[in-house]
């Protein structure tokens, strides 16, 4: 993560400019992200625009749970933007699938198709919420709470990365439940 | 006319033929007909006695009886009436003749049922699927009941969307399925010649998401409504509104009174968020950047009283059944009536700067007609309907909340056209500003949620219709057992005026297809489907999954 890291802020040491896309969302993410745009909350101000092509874009916003019809198109829209690029998933949608989860036509979030590097969640997430999850991703702003383990992950049998506060990973073997789960830093 | 009076008529028309006659309250007529006289009665609603086509629905009733019950429903805007046409079909071999050649606003729908619940539609048209993805299996029909609601088959990455060739001379353009203008994906292809268009094929469904599966399989009556306003991001509190109304109604539980002004207020403030949102989106469109940040700077301290009072600045999670979880207290109505006055006062200033600036006009004006009587045929609804000349407004045709005790007016435009559009929404939203005013000084005090003693029983039925700020939204309820409906069937005004598009789009400049699209304000999540048609000779060319499979193999 910290090479990531170090990589960003070269690569987008001013500006960033984002391409959105929905996946299948309800519309409601897609507002709050325009909204994020608009006067009062100007995103612009820190450099980020909102392109009309993803090959113009260094980040992709994604909204909405992926539906079945939309893989080939969505996998084919992640291959135009040119590397180094960064996916952010907006909602609670993207970054799990929400309360469509286990629908017939949804496959599930976002990162069940495309490797995910920030998810800001909500239902729909406030401009707000949306505006310090791009400065997190900057490294404008801190990051305020830890990654958490996933009990039905590890229920599942299934290896999790934690970061702890120095920045190195570490991977827990799904079967070792640990005993105490990292809390908020 | 009362339902009653108009069972009667049909009674005496088709005699035998119909199998039984219920009317409930006034303005609802439920019959039970004969499959093989579906046609015939169709026909002669929607021709003879002017019924408006609205949706049609197909129910898996195998368990019950046997057969597959397919509901066609209609509306008689001027007698405040709603009808619903059952013909039941047998399980072992669901086919019904389909109605598509009598009432071509029938068409989606139709093959909707058979992608859902597989029954074939008999003469129709266009033998394709609708709703599923391209590489779903041919006979898997997610909305029977002995199909698991996450049921994933796997998937076949080779299966596409046909090419389809246009006419001969012209070009092809493709747009989407992401394009920059449209928030949501949808997949056309515009033929062109030089720069005028003259035919389109559309494909859409990207968003569907099985909501009715869900409501009829894994929720319960009241977590519904808060998946039903996930419908739409934009105006889900029409869904959840209308499928409580439903739901009530079936159950025949009273709301109290002043839930039902809470519910207006919403509903009005909803309507003023999205023209304001959709006036953005439309100068965005046109490349008038200036009119997307003016209006979305006007529409921000709405949200912020949208939170105030509901606690949330979209997605309300007001509505259960029974009436609205929260009150709006005298504390808010300051900050209600000062938000509505900076509101009005602002677009007071726009309305008259909009008519006025030649570039929006010479963009607006004669683009994407749509002529009343096409929008008749299509049975489009909302703001594109009134753009038309076609006064219908569910407020005014069909009262539900407190919309009987206000004063409600249809704004209606005729000059068919992308500003008649815009018109009939700059009108209506200071329309809505006055209609929340008269709902805040006429509130009556009192409970804002009925008590309900009992569980619902099973097979009662109710229509619901609510106008959202894009058109008529309709939901019908056949309730179940285990504490949900047996089927909840859902349609958004998108769904009709989507079908509109091939229509809107000829004859126009390619630089006007995004704007003629976005002139109707469409909620793809809502409505997602496929249609292709080649305008230069009227066919609607139609392909099945083994000619797309030839297609892809010839190319």
């Amino acid at each position: 993560m910290g090479f990531f890291k170090n990589l960003c802020n070269k690569a987008f040491p001013k500006s960033l400019w984002v391409y959105h896309t929905n996946t299948g969302a309800c519309n409601g993410c897609d507002i709050e992200v325009i909204d994020v745009l608009t006067p009062y909350y100007d995103v612009e101000r820190f450099g980020i625009k909102l392109v009309g092509s993803p090959r113009h874009a260094d980040v992709l916003l994604v909204c909405g749970p992926v539906t079945r019809q939309i893989v080939p198109a969505l996998k084919r829209l992640y291959e135009a933007v040119p590397a180094p690029k960064l996916v952010i998933a907006i909602g609670s949608c993207a970054s799990g699938g929400g309360i469509w989860f286990d629908s017939y036509n949804i496959v599930g979030g976002a990162d069940t198709i495309l490797p995910v590097d920030y998810y800001i969640p909500g239902c729909p997430p406030r401009p707000e919420a949306i505006l310090h999850g791009v400065a997190v991703a900057l490294g404008l702003a801190e990051k305020k709470v830890a990654r958490e383990h996933i009990k039905q992950l590890i229920d599942r049998n299934e290896s999790i990365s934690v970061e702890d506060d120095t920045g190195a990973e570490e991977v827990v073997p799904g079967d070792e439940v640990p005993a105490e789960l990292p809390t908020s830093k | 006319m009362t339902a009653q009076s108009f069972g009667d008529s049909l009674k005496n028309k088709f005699g035998d033929k119909l199998l039984e006659v219920e009317a409930a309250g006034v303005d609802q007529l439920y019959v039970r007909i004969v499959p093989e006289c579906l046609v015939e009665v169709a026909d002669y609603l929607y021709n003879d006695e002017g019924c408006r086509f609205v949706i049609n629905s197909g129910t898996d009733r195998r368990e019950h009886n046997g057969k597959f019950l397919i509901t066609h429903f209609f509306a008689q805007d001027e007698e405040n009436l709603y009808i619903a046409v059952h013909a039941e079909v047998d399980g072992n071999d669901p086919r019904i003749d389909s109605i598509t050649p009598v009432v071509p606003a029938a068409n989606w729908s139709e093959r909707e049922a058979r992608d859902m619940v597989g029954v074939a539609p008999e003469g129709h048209p266009d033998p394709r699927r609708l709703v599923l993805a391209d590489d779903w299996p041919e006979d898997l029909y997610p909305l029977r009941t002995d199909v698991e609601h996450g049921i994933k088959p796997e998937s076949c990455p080779d299966v596409a969307m046909p090419l389809v060739e246009p006419p001969e001379g012209a070009s092809v353009v493709p747009i989407g399925p992401y394009f920059p203008v449209l928030e949501e994906p949808a997949y056309f292809r515009i033929f062109v010649e030089g720069e005028t268009v003259v035919g389109a094929d559309y494909r859409g469904f990207y968003n569907h998401r099985g909501v009715e599966k869900l409501g009829c399989s894994v929720l319960t009556y009241n977590q519904i409504p808060f998946m039903a306003e996930r419908i739409c991001g934009i105006c889900g509190f029409v869904h959840s509104c209308s499928y409580c109304q439903a739901v009530e109604r079936a159950a025949g539980i009273e709301v109290p009174e002043r839930a039902e002004y809470v519910r207006t207020i919403m509903l009005e403030v909803e309507r003023v968020q999205s023209h304001l949102l959709w006036l953005g989106i439309a100068g965005h469109i046109i490349g008038f950047d200036t009119v997307l940040m003016q209006t979305w700077r006007m529409r921000e301290p709405l949200m912020w009283l949208c939170e105030r009072i509901t606690g949330n600045r979209k997605t309300y999670g007001m509505n259960l059944i029974g009436g609205v979880r929260r009150d709006i207290t005298a504390d808010v109505h300051g900050d209600i009536t000062d938000v509505l006055a900076k509101i009005e006062k602002e677009w007071r200033a726009l309305y008259d700067a909009i008519p006025g600036d030649p570039t929006l006009m010479a963009r607006l004006k004669g683009t994407g007609e749509l002529p009343e009587e096409k929008a008749r045929e299509l049975a489009v609804a909302g703001p594109t309907a009134r753009g038309s000349g076609v006064a219908i407004d569910v407020r005014v045709d069909h009262p539900y909340a407190a919309y009987d005790r206000l004063d409600v007016k249809k704004c209606v435009y005729d000059s068919c056209d992308n500003v008649a559009r815009v018109l009939v929404r700059l009108d209506e939203t200071l329309d809505a500003i006055d209609i929340i005013r008269q709902a805040l000084d006429d509130m009556p005090d009192g409970p804002i949620m009925a008590e309900i003693g009992e569980e619902i029983p099973a097979g009662l039925e109710a229509m619901s219709a609510v106008e959202a700020p894009r058109g008529e939204v309709f939901h019908w309820v056949l309730t179940g057992e285990e504490n949900r409906p047996e089927r909840w069937r859902v349609r958004a005004p998108t769904y009709a005026n989507l079908q509109a598009v091939p229509t809107m789009v000829t004859g126009d400049a390619l630089a006007d297809v995004p704007i003629d699209v976005g002139s109707f304000d469409p909620c793809f999540s809502c409505t997602e489907r496929m249609e292709v048609t080649d305008l230069k000779s009227g066919i609607i060319r139609v392909y099945t999954q083994d000619e797309v499979l030839a297609l892809r193999q010839s190319k």
